[in-house]
């Protein structure tokens, strides 16, 4: 995974790539995340094979590609069988109005990555500003390391899920979308060290190409009216503004 | 997830929402749940001379359901006996609120958390 989908935080592929290389195995890179958002070159990476979606960056959903290397050539058994096109990767006739959305959508991308990154990083540069004054707001993951557009806070002493349905005028999430429905904290955030609590106090907010200051300053007193209300119901909040250290309570779990 | 209109009530108007003085003699308080689980209800009532419950507060770290759960039981358990609100059952709760099967355990914490508080408070008279 290049970038992580929950944190946004960027992995050293070319680091990766030195040793895969050295100790000849092939290297194969899920890019879905960090396409149209950092630079990739797959042959300084030493990337033999790399996927990546068109809907992440703006194109059709239900195309992707996988990037073969040719030399060193890697032999790929094929998941769909019949004609052989593809030279015999992936039988079946091409969706043609995909291919064309998901080259547009890549030449866009690239034309304006690298103004856009500047951009996207002001803007989440604002929401965190807009937040971190805030007692016990965390941000999970690396702060520097990561792509511009993902901010992952830890909301200390509220719930992640009541406060998504308090903030119903912004599409944020909690977790991964692959495990929203699950009721469990994020596995991601728990191996970066956070304990239980402090996962499930999560939510991830993603500032995009059609996201504005005014969307952003709007998210902000949305996200703190949302938090002062929940920390109000909240007993653990109440424990810890009377100096109640929550570890010292043997909990029921349930 | 959809949410049922009552869960969206509770939730965006929580009624009873409060502490009491967990060391006065009148008042029963019942603490369930785990913040590692993602769920800890405090509800706390104050019980009359006859055994009738005068006040019910609470609060409550958790989802949407816990936090409808809580609220509504503190309307619930207000003027009924300590037998009558420990008898109160999750199941009232979960179809009161249109619970998905996935959001059951809140009532079941719900439940836990009166009887909790129930039995606080009658070890506080026991002696």
């Amino acid at each position: 995974m290049h970038v992580n989908n929950e944190i946004g935080v960027i992995t050293d592929i070319g680091a990766i790539g030195e040793i895969c290389r050295a100790k000849k195995v092939f290297f194969h890179v899920d890019a879905a995340q960090s396409v149209g958002k950092v630079d990739i070159d797959v042959t300084a990476m030493k990337i033999d094979l790399l996927s990546a979606c068109a809907h992440k960056i703006y194109g059709p959903k239900g195309i992707g590609i996988l990037y073969v290397s040719r030399k060193p050539r890697v032999r790929l058994e094929a998941q769909m069988h019949g004609g052989g096109h593809e030279r015999g990767m992936r039988s079946g006739t091409l969706a043609t109005h995909q291919i064309v959305g998901m080259g547009e959508a890549f030449r866009i991308a690239k034309a304006e990555m690298h103004a856009e990154n500047i951009r996207i990083m002001a803007l989440k540069q604002r929401l965190w500003d807009g937040l971190s004054d805030m007692e016990e707001v965390f941000i999970n993951g690396s702060p520097d390391q990561r792509v511009p557009g993902n901010l992952n806070v830890s909301f200390n002493f509220v719930e992640g899920e009541s406060l998504i349905m308090s903030l119903n005028d912004l599409a944020v999430s909690s977790g991964s979308a692959c495990t929203s429905a699950s009721l469990e904290p994020s596995y991601v955030l728990r191996a970066l060290g956070l304990n239980d609590e402090m996962a499930h106090s999560s939510l991830r907010f993603s500032i995009g190409r059609f996201t504005t200051e005014e969307n952003v300053d709007f998210a902000i007193g949305k996200i703190r009216a949302a938090v002062e209300k929940l920390r109000e119901l909240s007993p653990l909040w109440d424990m810890y503004k009377d100096g109640v250290d929550l570890n010292s309570i043997e909990w029921a779990a349930h | 997830m959809a949410y049922s209109d009552k869960v969206l009530d509770h939730y965006e108007n929580p009624r009873n929402v409060g502490k009491m003085d967990a060391e006065d003699d009148t008042v029963g308080t019942g603490m369930v749940g785990a913040p590692a689980c993602g769920d800890v209800m405090r509800l706390q009532i104050k019980v009359g001379d006859d055994g009738v419950i005068q006040d019910a507060k609470f609060k409550t770290y958790g989802c949407g359901s816990a936090i409808a759960s809580s609220s509504l039981l503190t309307e619930w358990v207000k003027g009924r006996t300590l037998d009558e609100a420990a008898s109160i059952k999750n199941t009232e709760i979960a179809e009161e609120l249109a619970l998905p099967p996935v959001k059951i355990h809140c009532s079941v914490l719900a439940e836990d958390a009166i009887k909790a508080a129930v039995k606080d408070f009658r070890e506080k008279h026991s002696a």
